[in-house]
């Protein structure tokens, strides 16, 4: 597989970048210090595998990047994690206050509110910006919910603005943008593009389904004006009779929330940087929209409920649209069907497709797929990797793919990230990790898998890394590798090597390449 | 792959049956306190128990008409009204008396042999009958099965104090002995359908289990796969329930003797029929016999002090029961 | 499979079960002497239109002279017929059994729905606070609280229920107005009101459901001032154990991967609580909710002997004590077991509607 060179000047390219993220898990027999000072960065639509052994933090890592952390036991006591350049963890000391006393007694001061800030930031990112795949299906599903509704969910809390405004303009046709298109659709040759850009204007103005026809009218011999006309009939006839006041009222509500979340996420970056004057006016803005929203709330609220075919009813249609599409997008034969089933009533492959279009539901920029296809047989493993691997192209979202087999990161990923009890150990594009690994674990991995292409004497046999995992309460000095390390020298017990580039666009670890050391 | 893996390493005991087992059962026991309070009240109330039924004399209690005749020796004269508590000298009177004057806290501390006894055997012989019972039903599958599953529904058909009261009632009218002995054996038999339903369902799990398998591959046979491997796996969820169900027999004994059955007759030493007797005076006022001034609107001592008695008990024997089930329950060993 | 055939499955599993009861009531009645049996008829128990029977003709009527399983069959046949055998208790307890349970259930109706109305509307929205919320101050003291739910005898809360707020003779302190005993306000006892008397305005009667519904709220009022002690001394008990499994789990279903899952897809707090685990929480307490029925119907029977109150419960007690009255018990154990056994049906039922695993 040809490595891409993707430039990486551009901080812009970059969609994901973990910077010196520790997360400690606070039990009665210790604390389990689960990742220590890792880092690393994901690019935009490019697949990154991370690899490793049980027990070595792949998935403690991926929970953190979303912030899914347990509180308690486990908390993200330092670090950074830009997620398209916004800081998701934002200031870790006003969220709490961590008073290490002993391996066993540590107490914990949270601020409830800070914390309530910070979750409801995270409820916008999850899901919407990134979103996370995990390793058992049925698991992972809701066993009490139809697949359809669990998608649904999925689309409704992100997409209600963008929902709500194809409902109004569905409603609301605009006799001027149904002229405009269809005369830019005169200018474009080629039935592929056509369809392209009714498949994008259609779903913008909510009338997904006259997509066959649209092509149709477009490809007729008729004229011009002829073909204005029939359009405009056409749009009328898609017209369902909502209540477009519920829907505006609706539209309303969530764009104040959003609103209200974005100057959250504001405050929380001028905190960051202890830009008091700032946040300070941030605040006032918050308070301000607070207070206007109150009243227009309740009274939203209330009539949501009470009158829910009048404002629940159309997103749920169009979220139901939306979650065929997914379904069909994923591959699932059947959609109709399975929209309305149980999980348990589904195979194994089928619900880790559904779980992948439940993730897709917003279009994430960055999916996480933690492990998720050791539990499936290795016929169906094939099937979901090509999905993936589909999706990764057509979408261009990044994938952070975990696992411990490095066949699957042959397969699929453009870079790899080595990991060893919590910390990454190397990194470089997957050519390089399989064909010149520098770090001595990686070699010993390498080195342990049997493989069919490189020839071997009869006198070599397959190699294991001597020695076990280590405690993660009380993990070896320096670099934690080193009691098991063919190639230890007396600074490994003493001083953990930093991760530093060797050459371009590998990262080791190692005191065998730099004398780097890691600080604290 | 989640954090319960970081947390449960370092040196987790893996679950060997046997006496380490056991010993780190006590150890985990104790440290929970509160259950470990319950245990040592409830032993109290066995020592107690225990103490009266070897050395009766100190108490000078074996049924209460003889402590009416030993009554008719005190200096206290059987008065029309029950005597409150700490109004009259002397450890007899502490808690006041009731119907007749029978001082409360003797009547109380005499009655604990009975009730804890009672229930103890009943408990005992129920859990017995039932874990043989249900193993056997649960390992040996089949119509076996089939037929005690069928007759444990049936029994589950109908609420315990109603089938109860029927028991024992036709016990009283076909068995010759006393009417004690006929609630004890109907309580028993009404008793074994959850410990068998219980064992079989452990029994089902297990036997599927490898070891039973492995065990019979080499050479163990049938039955004695059932007593000495599977059997044992059950206890442990048996114990709990026993502990438990102590505290619910004694409920159901002091409840069918307050309804009327009188194990023992009317005056007999046993908590429901104290709260039997004690029950009209609920609705009389307390007077102040000289003047017929209104000291308080109920005479409430005769239901509330024999029924505190036998919430203390309860309460502890539930605490105690519900520490068992937490340190032996292997998810909650944090 | 659809809810319909899990729903006849039931049905027909149902069917042996209630043989199996009748035939165990059957067993207890044939193993007493047959004294028992006759007394009844010969003591002219019967309505006062007939008049006693002599043992022979009492002998002949009930088949006594025929082998014991031919005895079951006519057995059920009576049962079917409405047979269901005599009475004589004294006082409103003499007469034909099932007429008396006519009379007396819809009391004991009273109190069995008021007590799992009760529980349930706080328990669901208490038991969701609680389970949402393990280890905290609301938790232990729900805790406590259930404990002592299933410490407290239910017989002796009754009583102290009636100690701290029954009515006194005298004295009395403002809180204590609940009557202690009875089903009827007095005012109904003096004078009986139109809508009792006459048959058809008193559909259910179910004494303060019909005085609502005949327009009469004073009536009404009065009939639930006589249930709130016994409601709440039955209500304690089943919440106590209701609480603790929604508790259990709450907690349980937090602790599932699919609770991850909704977190991942960026669900708030509170609507994961909602959404997801009290859905999957409720579940388990469904089942329970069989054997608190069973609780209930047993507590039935003490807190009414405790009340005065004339349901079933009270009913059942006179039927087996001071003297044995065979054929009342023999009604009472199986209405009893009706009861258990249709709300066990519809708890399974409910149990598939809302947990579509259950119903291959």
């Amino acid at each position: 597989m040809l490595v891409e060179d993707k430039l990486v000047e551009n901080e812009e390219a970059v969609y994901l970048r973990v910077e010196n993220l520790s997360t400690k898990f606070f039990t009665s027999k210790g604390i389990v210090k689960a990742i220590d000072n890792l880092s690393f960065e994901i690019r935009k639509g490019e697949i990154f595998g991370l690899v490793g052994e049980s027990g070595c933090g792949k998935s403690v890592t991926a929970l953190s990047v979303m912030d899914l952390i347990q509180d308690p036991p486990g908390r993200i006591t330092h670090g950074k994690i830009y997620i398209d350049n916004f800081n998701i963890i934002g200031d870790l000391d006003r969220l709490a206050k961590i008073d290490v006393r002993s391996e066993t007694d540590v107490r914990i001061k949270r601020n409830k509110r800070m914390i309530k800030r910070h979750n409801e930031i995270l409820s916008k990112i999850r899901g919407d910006k990134i979103a996370m795949i995990f390793q058992e299906p049925f698991l992972a599903m809701n066993p009490v919910m139809r697949i359809g509704e669990q998608i649904s969910e999925s689309i409704l809390l992100h997409n209600r603005i963008d929902i709500a405004n194809s409902i109004i303009r569905r409603e609301n046709i605009d006799r001027g943008k149904s002229d405009s298109f269809i005369e830019y659709l005169e200018t474009i040759k080629g039935t592929e593009r056509a369809l392209k850009e009714i498949n994008v204007w259609t779903r913008e103005y909510g009338v997904p389904d006259a997509e066959l026809k649209i092509i149709e009218l477009s490809r007729s011999a008729l004229s011009i004006n002829e073909k204005k006309e029939k359009m405009y009939e056409l749009l009328l006839a898609e017209k369902r009779g909502v209540n477009l006041q519920a829907v505006f009222e609706e539209r309303e509500y969530f764009k104040d929330r959003e609103k209200l979340l974005e100057l959250n996420m504001e405050m929380t970056g001028y905190e960051e940087k202890n830009d008091e004057v700032n946040a300070r006016r941030v605040g006032e803005e918050i308070k301000e929209l607070r207070r206007g929203m109150t009243g227009r709330n309740i009274s939203f609220l209330l009539k949501q409920k009470l009158m829910k075919k009048q404002y629940e009813r159309p997103f749920l249609q169009e979220a139901r649209r939306r979650t065929l599409e997914l379904l069909k997008l994923v591959n699932i034969a059947g959609a109709e069907r399975v929209i309305d089933s149980y999980p348990h009533e589904m195979s194994g492959g089928m619900l880790q497709r559904a779980m992948i279009a439940m993730a897709l539901a917003s279009n994430p920029k960055m999916l996480i797929a933690d492990e998720p296809t050791t539990a499936l047989d290795v016929t169906t493993q094939a099937q979901i990797l090509e999905l993936i691997k589909n999706l990764n192209t057509v979408t261009d979202s990044a994938v952070l793919f975990i696992t411990h087999d490095l066949a699957v990161i042959a397969e699929m990923c453009q870079r790899v990230g080595v990991m060893y009890a919590g910390n990454l150990v190397e990194s470089a594009p997957v050519e390089i990790i399989f064909s010149n690994m520098k770090h001595p674990y990686t070699i010993g991995l390498m080195a342990s898998v049997p493989r069919a292409d490189k020839k071997r004497d009869k006198a070599m046999k397959l190699e294991s890394i001597p020695g076990a995992v280590p405690n993660l309460i009380s993990p070896p000095t320096g670099c934690r590798f080193h009691p098991r390390c063919k190639f230890k020298m007396d600074i490994c017990s003493e001083k953990k090597p930093k991760l530093v580039e060797i050459e371009k666009d590998h990262k080791v670890a190692c005191f065998l390449y730099s004398n780097e050391v890691e600080e604290n | 792959m989640d954090a319960n893996v970081f947390a449960a390493k370092g040196g987790e005991k893996k679950r060997n049956p046997g006496l380490d087992n056991f010993i780190t059962t006590m150890k985990l026991f104790v440290k929970t306190r509160i259950a470990f309070v319950g245990m040592i009240i409830t032993l109290i109330y066995f020592l107690i128990a225990l103490l009266d039924a070897v050395y009766p004399q100190y108490l000078g209690v074996t049924n209460l008409s003889s402590m009416l005749a030993f009554l008719h020796g005190q200096s206290v004269s059987a008065s029309a009204q029950p005597i409150a508590p700490t109004t009259v000298g002397g450890w007899y009177y502490w808690l006041g008396t009731t119907e007749y004057n029978i001082p409360i806290f003797p009547s109380i501390l005499a009655s604990l042999k009975y009730d804890l006894g009672s229930s103890l055997l009943i408990v005992a012989l129920g859990a017995a009958t039932g874990v043989i019972i249900g193993t056997i039903a649960g390992y040996f599958g089949g119509l076996l099965d089939e037929i005690v599953m069928r007759i444990t529904d049936i029994f589950f058909s109908i609420p315990f104090l109603v089938f109860a009261i029927a028991m024992a009632v036709i016990l009283s009218r076909v068995l010759p002995s006393g009417s004690s002995i006929d609630v004890i054996i109907a309580l028993t038999i009404i008793w074994w359908p959850i410990y068998a339903r219980l064992s079989r369902g452990n029994a089902l799990t297990i036997k599927s289990l490898k070891f039973v398998e492995a065990a019979t591959a080499s050479g163990s046979s049938r039955m004695r796969n059932v007593f000495v491997h599977v059997m044992p796996n059950v206890l442990s969820a048996v114990f709990v329930q026993f502990s438990l169900d102590l505290g619910s027999i004694v409920q159901i004994f002091a409840g069918l003797d307050f309804i009327g059955f009188h194990i023992g007759g009317v005056f007999f030493p046993e908590l429901g029929n104290l709260l039997n007797i004690g029950q009209p005076y609920l609705a009389q006022p307390y007077l102040n016999l000289t003047t017929g001034q209104v000291l308080s609107s109920t005479i409430w001592w005769p239901i509330v002090i024999p029924g505190i008695f036998l919430l203390i008990f309860t309460v502890a024997i539930n605490l105690m029961g519900d520490g068992l089930r937490d340190v032996l329950d292997p998810k909650l060993r944090r | 499979m659809e809810l319909r055939y899990y729903i006849v499955r039931r049905l027909l599993v149902l069917i042996p079960t209630i043989l199996g009861l009748t035939l165990l009531i059957f067993i207890l009645m044939r193993s007493l002497p047959t004294t028992y049996l006759i007394a009844p008829y010969t003591a002219g128990a019967k309505t006062t239109a007939a008049k006693a029977l002599d043992t022979a003709t009492a002998i002949k009527l009930l088949g006594l002279n025929y082998p014991v399983p031919v005895q079951y069959l006519d057995y059920l046949n009576n049962l079917l017929h409405g047979n269901w055998g005599y009475m004589a208790a004294g006082g409103g307890y003499t007469g034909s059994v099932l007429t008396l349970i006519g009379l007396y259930l819809p009391n004991t109706a009273q109190l069995a729905i008021g007590a799992t109305v009760l529980s349930i509307i706080v328990a669901i929205p208490l038991g969701t606070y609680i389970g949402a919320r393990p280890n905290s101050v609301a938790d232990q003291s729900g805790r406590i609280f259930s404990l002592f739910g299933y410490a407290m005898p239910a017989f002796w809360l009754a009583l102290l229920l009636q100690i701290i707020f029954g009515a006194k003779s005298v004295g009395g302190a403002p809180w204590q107005i609940f009557p202690i005993t009875g089903v009827y306000p007095e005012s109904v006892l003096i004078h009986t009101p139109a809508w009792m008397a006459n048959g058809t305005s008193y559909p259910t009667h179910i004494f303060i459901l019909d005085a609502l519904l005949n327009g009469d709220p004073s009536a009404a009022w009065g009939g639930f001032m006589h249930i709130v002690l016994p409601v709440l001394a039955l209500t304690y008990g089943i919440l106590a154990g209701i609480l603790r499994f929604i508790r259990a789990g709450m907690v349980d279903a937090a602790n599932q991967e699919y609770v991850k899952t909704a977190r991942a897809k960026g669900v708030n707090e509170k609507l994961v609580i909602k959404r997801h685990v009290r859905r999957n929480a409720l579940i388990p307490t469904i089942t329970v909710m069989g054997l608190l029925f069973a609780g209930l119907l047993g507590g039935v029977v003490l807190i009414e002997k405790v009340f005065a109150y004339p349901g079933i419960g009270l009913l059942t007690v006179n039927s087996a004590l001071p003297t044995l009255q065979i054929y009342g018990i023999a009604g009472t154990t199986l209405i009893f077991g009706l009861l258990l056994v249709s709300a066990n049906l519809v708890v399974d039922i409910v149990y598939a509607f809302v947990d579509p695993r259950i119903r291959y």
